[in-house]
């Protein structure tokens, strides 16, 4: 009953979408508009589920007094200071908009800028062409960053009528051996996604559900 | 308040930036209120979008009683946090999966895969206003998809002309990793010039030369 | 020849703590010094550049701001020129957002630019706010905006609004503007493009970008942006010169130094190699 019922449910609710997209018409309709607006709900409360463990892990780190427990206070004042600055003076302005202005927005930010040090460390040390195939790569991929800014187009040559620097170069790449990839991946992906989404609503597959399904 | 503002997220700037030379308690203290900072910001957003806006006020306030089920099937969600209650939660996680599987099976084969093979197929075969250029790229984009195809078709040996076809599409995947990979690079130094111009022009008020 | 290649192979151990202050010197001192290099624009974004312009006065277009404060150094420059060219057209915006953390940003940007432009809000723009479950606010938008997003952002009613007058679904808008930082703008084009008709230009990160030129050459995207250099391209065309065009010389700058760094790391493991291979 545990295992099957939620499947049952799901294969209704999934049975009811996959039909409404040939059949949109009523009791379809209704019925679509109303799984809509229940996975909004649902999908919401998802999120919150998680942030709910955060702070449930967090608490415990600060009750057991583990190693590094008082940073685990820093992340609890922050969040009470947002969700008390939200209810107490809104979302617009005040607390909530000053902290995410200032706070969490520069940090979020920074925290990907840092991204770009790591992969100039991984170019040096890890990028090396031991094959035909990561020479190509590699090879692709200088012609491709220098393409695409300014310096791509400093040294020009015309062969027969057809303008040849970098920057049309890497253009060819984009729109042709990149077209051909991406979309290579587009369709394989596809075809994936509809056979996984498929044995999901015959209950094949049922890891999502989670341990003992 | 402003200036405060800017002197704050200046210093948690380089707060972040410590951790390239090594971690260093100011980070971890960065870091950390980040996580609070941030789980309370999308908390709030949640709690208001989803919870008030889209269950508490059509329900008991426009009286849309058939929405209720949502609020219910957000409750079971949270069943999950305690063990012996968790297995409540499935029928909301069967019933969010289940309705993107529903949808995503005819929307997937329409909007993603016949529209891309149909972009594939045609233009090599109707070559009405292109130029010869054009019409020899769209050759290549058809050999580069089928080849790459047959590349991740595993259920069978690459061998003999199965083999040679694969090889070509790992040709064309490597050059297409190798646009990736370089615009991967330019992402990310976008985002540390977006710092760069934050700290000098925000905040040290400095012009360009 | 030992000590050359002994100096080589060297290289490979350098501390990355170097390598980071090469970085930070290459991206920090164009920021202050710019060159001034000229920027040259792409099919795709003249074509972005087209559909954005070929609107009229009085016409009505859905924003979507489906990034947060993470990708705002590539998608702000874009974002804000795009607003600012249908200011001054007279385009009024529907904008809403995927993401939580985009609240914020469409908050700041949209107040800052109203203000430069003396729009109103409810009449010349107007910000629906965060809907969570990205793929039923696609879906459910078709039907109506209304029914999606009762009430804006802040909790006002939508339908009070003036800009909602004539304007309930992707029918009653020539023109849907995904600026995204993820695969939102694809599924924008197969879901609002593919299923409703809707017109989807989009405006992409670095690494979304090279993902789309599928639904580009598809005809599901009538065109599109591709990171800081999009964004350029577009401050060019428009002939709003802003942050993404003073960023193009740092890009060219960091781009240069990351070649260095591969060749220079290759040049060390072709040098280790041909040591072993002497010393075989």
């Amino acid at each position: 009953m545990k295992q099957t019922a939620p499947l049952i449910f799901g294969f209704v609710i999934g049975m009811i979408m996959f039909l409404q997209y040939f059949i949109p018409h009523p009791p379809f309709t209704t019925a679509y508009s109303t799984v809509l607006d229940w996975k909004q709900v649902v999908f919401g409360m998802t999120l919150i589920l998680g942030i709910l463990s955060l702070l449930r892990y967090h608490m415990k780190h600060v009750q057991r007094r583990s190693s590094s427990w008082r940073y685990s206070v820093v992340t609890l004042v922050g969040f009470l200071v947002m969700v008390l600055g939200a209810a107490v003076q809104g979302t617009d302005r005040g607390v909530y908009s000053w902290f995410f202005d200032h706070v969490q927005s520069p940090m979020q930010s920074t925290m990907f800028a840092l991204l770009a040090f790591y992969v100039a460390s991984a170019s040096y040390r890890a990028f090396r062409a031991r094959s035909l195939e990561a020479a190509l790569l590699l090879i692709a991929g200088i012609i491709v960053m220098l393409g695409r800014v300014p310096v791509g187009d400093i040294v020009q040559l015309d062969v027969a009528g057809t303008e040849l620097s970098l920057s049309t170069i890497s253009t060819w790449i984009l729109d042709v051996p990149n077209l051909a990839t991406k979309r290579g991946i587009l369709i394989g992906v596809g075809l994936g996604i509809v056979a996984t989404a498929l044995k999901i609503l015959l209950g094949i597959e049922r890891t999502y559900l989670g341990k003992g399904a | 308040m402003e200036t405060v503002g800017i002197w704050v997220a200046a210093f948690f700037t380089l707060a972040i930036f410590s951790f390239l030379f090594r971690e260093n308690p100011i980070y971890r203290f960065a870091e950390h209120l980040l996580v609070g900072v941030s789980a309370g910001y999308y908390f709030v957003q949640y709690l208001y979008s989803s919870v008030y806006k889209k269950f508490w006020v059509p329900v008991f306030q426009d009286g849309q009683w058939l929405l209720i089920g949502g609020g219910i099937l957000g409750g079971l969600m949270l069943m999950r946090l305690h063990r012996r209650t968790e297995w409540l939660a499935r029928f909301a996680i069967a019933f969010y999966v289940a309705a993107w599987s529903g949808y995503l099976i005819p929307s997937i084969i329409q909007g993603q895969i016949l529209t891309q093979i149909q972009s594939t197929i045609i233009p090599p075969h109707d070559a009405s206003g292109m130029t010869w250029a054009a019409h020899l790229s769209a050759w290549l984009v058809l050999i580069g998809v089928v080849s790459i195809l047959v590349y991740f078709y595993f259920s069978h040996e690459h061998e003999g002309p199965l083999r040679i076809v694969s090889k070509i599409g790992i040709l064309y995947l490597m050059i297409g990793f190798g646009a990736s990979f370089g615009y991967t690079i330019m992402g990310r130094i976008t985002l540390l010039i977006g710092r760069f111009q934050f700290l000098f022009y925000d905040w040290l008020g400095l012009t360009p030369l | 020849m030992d000590r050359l290649l002994n100096v080589l192979i060297r290289l490979k151990d350098l501390d990355r703590r170097v390598l980071f202050i090469f970085v930070a010197l290459a991206v920090a001192i164009p920021v202050l010094k710019p060159m001034g290099l000229p920027i040259r624009s792409s099919r795709e974004s003249v074509d972005f550049h087209r559909e954005l312009t070929s609107l009229k006065a009085g016409d009505t277009i859905l924003f979507s701001f489906d990034y947060d404060p993470q990708t705002r150094a590539e998608l702000d420059p874009m974002t804000r020129v795009i607003w600012t060219t249908c200011f001054e057209k007279g385009v009024k915006i529907i904008a809403l957002t995927l993401y939580p953390g985009g609240v914020g940003v469409a908050d700041e940007i949209s107040k800052e630019l109203a203000e430069i432009h003396g729009k109103t809000y409810g009449e010349d723009y107007l910000f629906l706010g965060y809907n969570p479950d990205w793929s039923g606010t696609m879906l459910r938008l078709g039907e109506s905006f209304r029914k999606t997003y009762p009430t804006d952002q802040l909790g006002r009613e939508t339908g009070s609004f003036p800009i909602m007058e004539n304007v309930d679904s992707y029918a009653d808008t020539p023109l849907l503007v995904s600026v995204s930082s993820s695969a939102m703008a694809e599924y924008w084009a197969i879901w609002a493009g593919g299923k409703f008709g809707q017109k989807v230009i989009t405006g992409n990160t670095a690494i979304q970008a090279v993902l789309v030129y599928p639904y580009y050459y598809s005809g599901q995207i009538s065109g599109f942006l591709g990171g800081l250099k999009g964004a350029a391209e577009l401050e060019m065309l428009t002939g709003q010169i802003g942050a993404a065009t003073r960023g193009m010389d740092s890009q060219t700058t960091g781009h240069v130094l990351m070649v260095v760094f591969i060749l220079l790391g290759n040049v060390a493991f072709l040098a280790e190699r041909l040591r072993k291979r002497r010393a075989a």
